[in-house]
């Protein structure tokens, strides 16, 4: 919303300018970065580890190397992921099952971080809604511009999260999509999926993947949205997304159950 | 026998003749502007022949006076108006109305203050006034005169940003000041996204600024008092007053409806920028405008007895294309009835109604979502103001407010889980405030004010405890909740240690039981109004200052040095990440902690000749503390700027020319940047270490106004005024952003938008 205002500020005004600056930002102790991914497919699952870099260097994250991560359930049923390339551990059987409790456990250099997340029981989307979007940027026709909606019926318990991740003709939008049922428990979904960088046209193939997460795993994902403030009239004060990884860790852990569909728009 | 009775009559007139000389009498009346019939707020009456004893008028230009039997010169004053004297023979309580005509009638402007030296021998301490007339010529964004924005030049009150009406007083948050129109509470005193007030000018009488140690019938906010007075309208004759400017236009009407018994006011003011969006192609389906109207009337039903009526009405709407609309206002009301109950005992009953509320519309097409939230009050006051004897005078009272908050709503087209529930609550005041003058040098203003709020049944109120959810109170209509009481004690002395200087002490403690939410670094339309609950307690503060005020020059120059120390308690913020609309419970999102502010403001203004201006300079801090934000230490707030420097001078050039200009400079808002960063899923992220921890740019400022003052010609008036802001085009950071070089991918860049460049502004005003 606060977007819109500031959209809304800057072409009533015209006369607003931009330029680049130099600010002297403090540096930090790299911290550690996990961003471990799950779900009910079959397949190789994988979790990443690097570290942050100071505002003005390059944006190359150095890898964490050698630590040790294994990936337990509730069952009992455990298994230790190898480090396939630098930073990147990979699962070899692992199979995630809706209703489970998964933790993950990482230790790097005999510091432990944990991170717990519950795999949801699927919500299938049922299809993929194309409708014209009213939402036009100043200057835009009518009618050049499509939304999508996904349908699904959200069940009746409290506290469904999804995900969305769109693919427009090969290419991965990267905004973090999440919606929950506060507003619509137990109903068909009614919201479309707004993206700020993603523009539909007649005869794009879009996919949705939409995948049931964790709460808390939503909770990072709208934080992380929320946190993108930059300075007075430009959002919520900025903080670090609200993490589910325990032992002082940026990033997350999500567990999830997922579905696609594809759709040509028209 | 016969002798003996004209010996015993004798003796009977002069017994009594002496007894008289004891006898003490009041002497009462109004204070009206000659021409208008406006009650001039603030006026003072002095007795020549008793130095010392004098008093002020009230906010409806009414006073008393309690003297000795005798004959005395009363000398009438009033700033801009000229000066009268009236000689009494006090030996009944005497009804005296008093006229002052306006200097503007006699052409070479006598501006003489108030009690000039009021500033030094009053009591109260951290007053700021505003001189109307001085406000029109002050240069401002677009080149419409606002109160709010002449404001912000004073020390120790911040702008809350580039072309901002909103402020921040004495390092209080937005939500911290008390504002009234006509007595009634304004929630929300912006349009536009701050860029102008709700205040039109044209309909205001008087603007008084307390920045904390307010006397003891203020209460509810913790930071200030902005107490703004519409005019009344004028009895005697019709006159319309209007302007014309580049992005707004103003018109008020007022007159007589009965010469001399009633009158009516009517102001209207509306933008038309969306007027120039049509006419583009790009923005045609865009819209963005507000209006707003001001009326009053008022009646004398007789001498002693005076009814009013008035009121507020403005909209904001803001929309993009069909899919997105926005709007938000304010309505107040107020019905007065003043009473003068005997000559030393004034009353005044009001009933007053507020309201706020802001509606947001999506819908795109297929699917829709509102959300909207509401603040509406129902207000009872009665004061009475007791005035007997010249040195003591008192104000007593008692205030009722019920309020009806209902919470913001994220609704769809197809309803929504969480209902949206008005909460209701009564907050309740009982007050006594005495001025005593103890001798020529001790002046002592003490109150204390006994403040309850009550929750009301209608709805379920979760308790947490460790950011969970541990109990819940189920209210149902009609049931009493929790009551939270305060005593606000309030205490100012001033000691005079020369004619032209005094000391100041004072100490008050303030409470305030409405709180706002608001998330975003600036205030915005759709932050949300909330009382308090089981887990939100009333905020206090408690402030000390100390002050010296000094006059040069035989009160041409003012001078004064406060500092002041605040501390205050259950501050209230949103939690990092909180889900702000759709959450069930808001209060799940919230988190609590305190706050300290403290500061030196010094001020110098020359008040009269040709030149007149003032110099205002603020060293200040102001911190938080929040259990889970920044490791639960102190930071800085965003309000937090060290150095404040304002200087505004006018100049009358020649009898149709003046000129003015300000110079403004402030260190940066505290903010926080980001101190590394990272990756997820192919997006770079920011790491944060400490809230606030860094500052935006200082920014200054300076703006020039030229106005030409046309020649009269029969009652037709008018005025060109001429402005530019920002007139060395000085590119001040508005946001300052980090992102990803769009030339180079592996770097990332910080990005500094600036809102205004240079903006010129012209505006016709007109009289008749």
């Amino acid at each position: 919303m606060k977007n819109i205002f500031f959209i809304i500020i800057a072409i009533v005004l015209f006369s607003s300018c931009e330029k680049v600056i130099e600010i002297d930002l403090n540096s930090t102790a790299p911290q550690i970065v996990i961003e471990g991914e799950m779900s009910d497919q079959v397949g190789i699952y994988t979790v990443k580890m690097s570290k942050t870099v100071n505002f003005s260097d390059a944006n190359n994250y150095p890898p964490v190397q050698g630590a040790t991560v294994t990936i337990s359930d509730n069952t009992g049923l455990s298994e230790t992921l190898t480090e396939s390339a630098a930073g990147i551990y990979k699962t070899h059987n692992l199979l995630g099952v809706g209703g489970r409790t998964y933790t993950l456990n990482v230790n790097i250099a005999g510091k432990i971080y944990t991170a717990v997340s519950v795999l949801p029981t699927l919500v299938p989307l049922q299809a993929i809604r194309i409708i014209p979007s009213n939402l036009l940027r100043p200057g835009q026709d009518t009618g050049a511009r499509f939304i999508a909606i996904p349908n699904y019926i959200d069940p009746f318990s409290i506290g469904n999260c999804y995900q969305f991740i769109q693919t427009l003709n090969g290419k991965k939008d990267n905004a973090f999509i999440v919606f929950n049922d506060n507003v619509n428990n137990g109903m068909p979904n009614q919201r479309p999926i707004f993206s700020r960088d993603l523009e539909l046209k007649k005869g794009d193939t879009l996919t949705v993947e939409m995948r049931n997460i964790d709460k808390t795993v939503y909770d990072y994902f709208y934080s992380l949205n929320q946190s993108s403030g930059n300075g007075p009239g430009g959002g919520s004060t900025p903080a670090n997304p609200v993490s589910n990884i325990v032992g002082g860790a940026l990033g997350y852990f999500s567990a999830y159950s997922t579905s696609k569909k594809t759709v040509i728009v028209q | 026998m016969f002798k003996k009775i004209i010996l015993g009559l004798l003796l009977w007139v002069s017994m009594t003749h002496l007894m008289a000389q004891n006898t003490k009498f009041t002497i009462s009346g109004t204070i009206r502007d000659a021409k208008t019939g406006e009650e001039l707020i603030g006026a003072s009456v002095v007795v020549q022949e008793l130095a010392g004893i004098g008093i002020t008028c009230n906010e409806y230009g009414f006073y008393s006076l309690t003297l000795k039997s005798g004959s005395y010169t009363l000398k009438t004053s009033f700033i801009g108006y000229e000066p009268i004297t009236n000689k009494v023979v006090l030996d009944k309580d005497l009804k005296l109305d008093i006229n002052l005509s306006n200097g503007a009638e006699l052409k070479e402007v006598i501006v003489s203050a108030k009690k000039q030296d009021e500033n030094v021998t009053k009591a109260q301490m951290g007053v700021e006034k505003l001189d109307i007339t001085e406000i029109s010529k002050i240069p401002v964004l677009f080149g419409e005169k606002d109160v709010l924005k002449t404001l912000q030049l004073l020390p120790g009150v911040k702008s809350a940003g580039e072309g901002n009406s909103g402020f921040y007083v004495r390092g209080g948050s937005a939500d911290q000041n008390l504002i009234l129109l006509d007595e009634a509470p304004v929630y929300n005193a912006s349009h536009l996204l701050g860029f102008f007030s709700t205040f039109n000018s044209d309909a205001i009488k008087d603007v008084t600024l307390i920045k904390g140690n307010s006397p003891a019938q203020y209460g509810g906010r913790l930071s200030s008092v902005l107490d703004v007075k519409m005019n009344e309208g004028n009895d005697k004759n019709y006159q319309v007053k209007g302007g014309i400017g580049l992005i707004s236009s103003r018109v008020s009407v007022e007159g007589p409806i009965q010469k001399e018994k009633s009158s009516f006011l009517i102001t209207g003011r509306r933008t038309y920028a969306d007027v120039f969006l049509k006419l583009s192609d790009q923005f045609k389906d865009n819209s963005l405008y507000f209006y707003d109207f001001n009326a009053k009337a008022n009646y004398r039903i007789n001498d002693k007895n005076r009814i009013f009526a008035s009121g507020y009405f403005g909209r904001d709407k803001l929309g993009f294309g069909s899919a997105f609309g926005i709007d938000w206002g304010n309505i107040t009301g107020t019905l007065r009835w003043n009473s003068i109950l005997n000559p030393k005992l004034f009353s005044n009953t009001s009933v007053i109604y507020s309201d706020y509320n802001y509606n947001i519309k999506v819908s795109a097409t297929g699917t829709g979502f509102k959300i909207n939230s509401q603040i509406q009050d129902w207000n009872l006051k009665q004061e009475f103001q007791y005035f007997p004897n010249t040195e003591n005078s008192w104000r007593f009272g008692f205030n009722s407010i019920y309020h009806t908050l209902t919470p913001s709503r994220f609704q769809t087209d197809s309803g929504s889980r969480n209902p949206q529930i008005s909460r209701f609550a009564l907050e309740n005041a009982v007050y006594a405030n005495n001025t005593y003058t103890f001798n020529a040098k001790l002046n002592i203003d003490y109150g204390l004010r006994l403040s309850s709020y009550s929750i009301l049944g209608g709805d379920t109120y979760n308790i947490y405890q460790n950011n969970r959810k541990s109990d819940s109170v189920v209210l149902a209509k009609g049931n009493w909740g929790k009551t939270y009481f305060n005593f606000e004690p309030r205490v100012s002395v001033s000691y005079k240690l020369t004619d032209y200087s005094s000391i100041k002490l004072a100490y008050s403690r303030n409470t305030q039981n409405l709180h706002l939410l608001s998330n975003s670094t600036s205030t915005s339309p759709t932050d949300q109004w909330i009382g308090n609950s089981y887990n939100i307690k009333p905020e206090i503060s408690d402030q000390v200052g100390l002050g010296y005020f000094r006059n040069f020059a035989n009160n041409a120059f003012e001078f004064s040095a406060e500092t002041y120390y605040k501390n205050m308690q259950n501050q209230v913020d949103y939690k990092n990440g909180a889900d702000i609309n759709s959450a069930p419970d808001v209060e799940s999102e919230l988190l609590f902690g305190k706050g300290r502010a403290y500061g030196l403001e010094l001020y110098l203004k020359k008040k009269t000749g040709k030149f007149t201006g003032w110099l205002s300079y603020t060293l200040s801090r102001t911190e938080r503390q929040m259990d889970g934000i920044s490791n639960n230490n102190w930071y800085a707030a965003k309000q937090d700027r060290t150095h404040d420097i304002s200087i505004v001078g006018m100049y009358q050039l020649t009898t149709n020319w003046s000129l003015a200009a300000n110079w403004v400079y402030y260190t940066g808002n505290a903010v926080t940047f980001p101190s590394g960063k990272y990756n997820i899923s192919g997006k770079t992220i920011y790491y944060y270490t400490e809230r606030n921890g860094y500052r935006m740019p200082a920014y200054h400022r300076m703006d020039l106004s030229a106005t030409y003052e046309q020649k009269r010609t029969g009652r037709y008036q008018s005025s060109w005024n001429f402005g530019v802001y920002n007139a060395y085009a000085r590119e001040n950071a508005y946001t300052i952003t980090f992102k990803d070089n769009p030339d180079d991918p592996t770097r990332t860049q910080a990005v500094q938008t600036a809102l205004f460049k240079t903006i010129p502004s012209i505006t016709y005003n007109f009289k008749f």
